[in-house]
């Protein structure tokens, strides 16, 4: 177990390190120069503007430039951000509670919801609640997150004034963007938990569990629930990754503090150290929850536990 | 060695997993197990109405002209920020553009984007994964690795990223969304090619000593295009979704006639005196997202071969 | 010089020289929905009828003492360094920070601050200044002529990789310290607008103690001699201010010369436009700066809020033509554009008649202001069309003209994000010039450094700039001879360069304002700009928040205001 757990780790520092490869060859191919947007073309000589390009280092090889920037980010340099010239590693770790605060609340949300629906819904299909995970079902994956945010403003803040439109102090502010972004998670889990409830519900196991006399209370929540959740676990995994990814335009709808803010707005500036150091952040939470779903698999199926610890 | 091989079974688990939790993940198996005809009746009402609305708006893409009362670029100074009348079933907008005639025009590029980007993805994701499947060995593991990394990033940041380096422009969009839809569509192309050379007649057309690539054509790929194909209706939805995403964060291009996500991130700022102007783009994005999701869901289960088997 | 930042300034960014950390930025999306700003917006008073109307509250009742001040902005200070910051928002900082030498009255004469007394020398090469012995900075150390020498000369070091500041301070040379508080500048070349740059707030005096100690971090712990000080900055969220006891020392125009009322004073930054609005209605900030025109009226009518509004003195937005590019280079060409836009509708139409519109390439306020612009250009197809006709552009069958096998297209570039409405205008632009038989291409970059600053490649662009002085009209008119250097317009004409340089030296004011009237007039007359608005800056307000002023630069002034209970 523990070995494969090292090996997922490795694997998964291969994939973090690719990604960051990845945003790294995306830049170098971009058309733009860098150092023309940090100062005034008309103004400075174009010696300066060479010493510039020296001093960033941009007139080295691809695989040189590359190197450097593994070398340095293993010892915990992320470099400078170019507009603002501070470290990017403090800037992004300043941003980095505000953005978890606002995925882990849309997680919960989607999750409850989507569990909350999907298993009634499959164990008792065509009724009121059915219906229910259908709406949310079909709404959550097909509104955009930044009309449903739009919506959410206009409604409870422009017309009822409940809840404050923007900022990212205080729970009151946290309540709409975490359901904007929490009912698109929603739509998705509440199709998956459903689709495979209904999937288990139809295995020859629940007939014969059902056979034995088993309370049907128990065949749904202890046996079909368990199996049903495989599949939505990895789900709700990819889920919780989305939503991370769903903070760049909710921060701007709501314009709430975040790494998404963050990103959006180096990514226009074209600050190559911000734009890595915030996807190098994404990578790691990625892989993070990948991990646990992997565990939590354990957790649920016996089988894997088993053969995990057979290895 | 061992090692490897560790790890290599393990995000082997997960990855099937994960195939089939992509697979499943807007699953309709509710038809699968019970098929009262009332149901039927029902679902097929919701379909057919999915479809009449994705056949107006196929409409208004090609022939706005005919549906749309006015010119969408006609700007009437003297009837400005007008809420919906008979005169503008929908208001208008700032210029005194009249807010339906937009939407139907913009329709062309709104459904542009997620065609076009589908088509591309579908492309090169549908190429990667069948070589990989396909071939096995040291091309699989590399493709599929790549892969992996571009899963690491999440979509949404991907694209945003690929927009930002390309700069704005229908095209740049395209293939924006397109790049981060592939890993997706590789994942289950692979998967198919992997179960499908396993069958029957697969060995049985190689046993009788047809040549690799004619196996391919002739029964490998017509045998796995169906889940790609039903995957990339619903991955339609999603990228209409990205590409209005990119607009509302800027990544679009000031074009006479506006997308939707341009339409709406224009009236965004008039949402306390105008609600109009963005409430309807969004509306127009949800409804067509919906009839997709809808016609997705349907075909998925007409061709899911679980379904076939039990039905 | 002076001019190629300034402009750039303009541009709602600065590219600061050498500096890379500048802000740039192109602008990330907080730039974006910043409007109101930057370098380079407009700045100052405009119409003092406006500015008076632009004071909060009623002056009869007593300033209360106590209460914190929410104030949001559209976009984030760069830096609270005043020598290298490039952008505007980061001088509504500075007027709670720092002091300047002088400022500048609402009738927009000069006026003592820091600086007591100033005398030219003969010649212009010099300025003896008196300084107030009064002041020390909100560390204590002692303001005096040592500090202002150091500011000064620490500008124009390259090692400090000073932005706008060092644009504003030249010609300067160098500084003579006479005695403890007075102290003598001398400039390489005399200048007429080196004395009113004084008064700017990127020229604010920072503590060389704390300069020196901070160095490069120097931004995030500024020390000044305003009636604020620093307390903390959090990034993307809010800059923290407390009031300085100590201060003493407020301009004798100001109704308030002692220590500020509010005991705080919260930046918040905040750029989603309708939040920002949204957080004054519902109480969560108690001011917020660029108010779009769409929610003016609404303010105006809400019980529980009230709008002040300025408008900013130096370059109105101004859409210049290329005149290196065929076709712009013919004057009829230029002329048929001008008629065949109709600016009053443009304006009007976006800015619901909160933005006034301009009609020179100067606005109302600036020395020299020809007012006999205005109103003279009318919008008239048929004109427009007669003169296209005249040069051989034939309409051909898709309404667009043709000469010799090409379309007559116009290339319009605008910067994104789309601050103050601007891509609307062009959306407006393009709309109107086709039905003269002009194909207009807009494109919206991110990229203006490098597709107008480095290619120069557009036929009309558009540009604004906070300013005090008509001499800044040389960096978009007077040639350039260094190579690959040039102006916005790329005008050459030896006859603008004569009135230009006589600017900038001519000691008697009403030759001066003379020479900057024939340089409007030719301008108008070549049709080398669409002038389009001139900038108001609003503030949305809760009731409660007296005595805010703004200055004619268009920056508010926070030690005059308190919150009635």
């Amino acid at each position: 177990m523990l070995q494969a757990i090292a090996s997922r780790l490795a694997s998964s520092l291969l994939v973090i390190v690719g990604s960051l490869a990845l945003v790294f060859c995306i830049f170098y191919l971009l058309p733009g120069d860098p150092v023309l947007s940090m100062v005034d073309p008309t103004s400075v000589s174009p010696e300066v503007i060479e010493n510039l390009r020296e001093q960033l280092g941009l007139n080295r090889p691809f695989h040189e430039r590359l190197l450097t920037y593994f070398g340095d980010m293993l010892t915990g340099d992320f470099g400078r951000s170019l507009v603002g010239s501070e470290p990017v590693l403090p800037k992004i770790l300043h941003q980095v509670p505000a953005t978890l605060l606002l995925t882990a609340a849309s997680s919960l949300i989607a999750i409850v919801v989507g569990v909350a629906l999907g298993v009634p819904s499959a164990v008792r299909k065509g009724g009121l609640i059915d219906f229910a995970a259908r709406i949310v079902g079909l709404f959550g994956i097909s509104m955009p997150t930044f009309w449903s945010g739009i919506l959410l403003i206009l409604i409870f803040s422009v017309q009822l004034k409940w809840l404050p439109a923007m900022g990212s102090d205080g729970w009151a502010t946290l309540v709409m963007p975490a359901l904007a972004l929490g009912f698109v998670g929603a739509g998705s889990i509440v199709r998956m938990v459903r689709g495979s409830m209904l999937e288990v519900l139809g295995e020859p196991f629940v007939t014969t569990l059902r056979a034995k006399g088993l309370r049907e209370r128990l065949v749904q929540y202890k046996h079909v629930l368990r199996n049903a959740l495989i599949p939505a676990v990895t789900l709700i995994g990819m889920q919780i990754g989305d939503m991370l990814a769903g903070t760049v335009i909710i921060e701007t709808v709501f314009s709430r503090q975040g790494v998404g803010r963050i990103l959006a707005d180096a990514i226009m500036a074209k600050d190559l150290p911000v734009v890595q150091g915030v996807v190098f952040f994404t990578a790691i939470v990625y892989v993070g929850i990948n991990l646990l779903v992997d565990l939590s698999y354990a957790a649920i199926d016996p089988r894997i536990r088993r053969r995990g610890a057979g290895q | 060695m061992k090692h490897s091989a560790a790890a290599a079974k393990t995000s082997g688990r997960l990855r099937r997993i994960r195939q089939a939790g992509l697979d499943k993940a807007p699953c309709g198996a509710q038809h699968r197990t019970s098929g009262t005809k009332l149901r039927f009746g029902s679902a097929d009402v919701l379909t057919g109405l999915a479809g009449i609305a994705v056949s107006f708006l196929v409409l208004c893409a090609l022939v706005p002209g005919w549906i749309a009362p006015y010119s969408p670029t006609e700007m009437n100074t003297a009837a400005i920020l007008q809420a919906p009348s008979v005169l503008h079933p929908l208001g208008t907008d700032y210029f005194g553009r009249d807010v339906f005639s937009l939407i139907v025009y913009g329709t062309r590029d709104s459904l542009l984007i997620g065609i076009c980007s589908v088509l591309v993805g579908v492309l090169i994701g549908g190429t990667l994964g069948t070589l990989a499947g396909y071939a096995g060995g040291k091309l699989d593991t590399v493709l599929m690795r790549l892969m992996d990394v571009l899963l690491t990033v999440p979509g949404i940041l991907l694209a945003l990223t690929i927009a930002a380096a390309l700069g704005p422009g229908l095209r740049n969009i395209v293939l924006a969304i397109a790049i981060s839809s592939v890993p997706g569509y590789a994942r289950v192309m692979r998967g198919q090619i992997l179960a499908i050379r396993r069958r029957g007649y697969v060995f049985a057309s190689r046993a009788i000593g047809a040549r690799p690539s004619s196996i391919l054509i002739r029964h490998v790929l017509p045998n796995s295009a169906a889940p790609l194909l039903v995957m990339a209706t619903l991955g339609l939805g999603s990228s209409i979704l990205a590409g209005a995403g990119l607009s509302f964060l800027g990544l679009g291009v000031l074009k006479e006639i506006p997308d939707w996500g341009a339409l709406l991130s224009q009236g965004r700022g008039y949402l306390t005196v105008a609600w109009w102007i963005c409430t309807f783009p969004g509306l127009a994005i949800t409804l067509f997202v919906l009839s997709i999701n809808l016609i997705g869901d349907r075909w998925r289960d007409a061709v899911d071969p679980k379904r076939k088997g039990k039905v | 010089m002076t001019n190629g930042i300034i402009h750039k300034l303009a541009a709602g960014r600065v590219y600061p020289k050498r500096r890379f950390k500048l802000g740039c930025v192109l602008g990330a999306l907080a730039l974006a929905l910043t409007t109101a700003l930057a370098g380079c917006g407009p700045a100052p008073g405009g119409s003092t009828a406006k500015a008076a109307s632009g004071t909060a509250g009623s002056a009869a009742s007593t300033p209360v003492q106590g209460g914190e001040l929410t104030y949001a902005l559209a976009t984030s200070p760069d830096t609270l360094d005043p020598r290298r910051s490039g952008l505007a928002v980061s001088v509504r900082v500075f007027g709670a920070l720092y002091d300047t030498l002088l400022i500048r009255n609402a009738d927009g004469s000069l006026g003592p601050s820091l600086a007591t007394e100033w005398k030219a020398s003969e010649g212009g090469l010099s300025y003896t200044l008196k300084l107030r012995d009064d002041v020390k900075f909100q560390d204590g150390t002692p303001f005096n002529a040592e500090a202002v020498k150091y500011n000064f000369d620490s500008i124009i070091d390259p090692e400090t990789k000073a932005a706008n500041a060092l644009a504003l301070l030249h010609p300067y040379k160098s500084s003579e310290v006479i005695d403890e508080h007075t102290i003598k500048l001398n400039l390489e070349t005399p200048s007429q607008a080196f004395l009113g740059n004084l008064s700017q707030g990127m020229l604010s005096l920072v503590s060389p103690t704390a300069a020196q100690k901070d160095g490069e971090n120097y931004g995030k712990n500024p020390v000044g001699t305003g009636p604020f000080k620093f307390v903390s900055w959090s990034e993307n969220a809010e800059i923290k201010l407390a009031k300085n006891p100590d201060y003493a020392w407020g301009s004798a125009e100001s109704p308030n010369t002692g220590a500020a009322y509010l005991d705080a004073l919260t930046f918040k930054i905040v750029p989603e436009e309708a939040t920002r609005i949204g957080g004054v209605q519902s109480g969560q900030v108690l001011a917020a700066e660029t108010v779009p025109p769409q929610n003016v009226v609404a303010l105006q009518n809400d019980p529980n809020a009230q709008l002040l509004q300025t408008n900013t003195i130096g370059f109105p937005y101004t859409l210049f033509f290329n005149l290196e590019h065929e076709p712009w280079n013919e004057l009829k060409a230029r002329q048929a554009v001008q008629y065949a836009v109709d600016l009053d509708s443009i304006v009007k139409t976006l800015y619901l008649g909160t933005y006034e519109r301009a009609w020179s390439s100067v606005t109302p306020g600036i020395l020299g202001y020809d007012e006999s612009l205005e109103g003279q250009i009318k919008p008239d197809t048929a004109k427009a069309n007669a003169l296209l006709d005249e040069l051989g552009w034939v309409k051909g069958a898709d309404g667009i003209r043709v000469k010799d096998g090409k379309k007559l297209t116009l290339h319009y570039v605008d910067g994104s994000p789309n601050r103050e409405k601007r891509n609307d205008i062009a959306a407006m632009i393009r709309e109107q010039l086709k039905a003269i038989g002009i194909e207009t291409e807009v494109e919206i970059t991110q990229d203006i450094a490098t597709v107008v600053y480095q290619n120069w490649d557009y036929d009309l662009y558009g540009n604004s700039q906070v300013n005090s002085d008509p001499h800044g009209l040389a960096s978009f008119y007077h040639s350039t001879e260094e190579e690959g250097r040039r102006t916005l317009s790329g005008l050459s004409d030896p006859q603008v360069d004569e009135w230009l340089d006589q600017g900038a030296i001519e000691p008697d004011e009403a030759k001066r304002a003379e020479l900057y009237k024939k340089v409007q007039q030719y301008i108008s007359d070549q049709a080398l700009i669409l002038p389009v608005y001139v900038f108001p800056y609003t503030v949305a307000a809760g009731r409660s928040v007296q005595g805010l002023a703004f200055d004619p630069f268009g920056y508010p002034i926070f030690n005059d205001v308190y919150l009635q209970k």
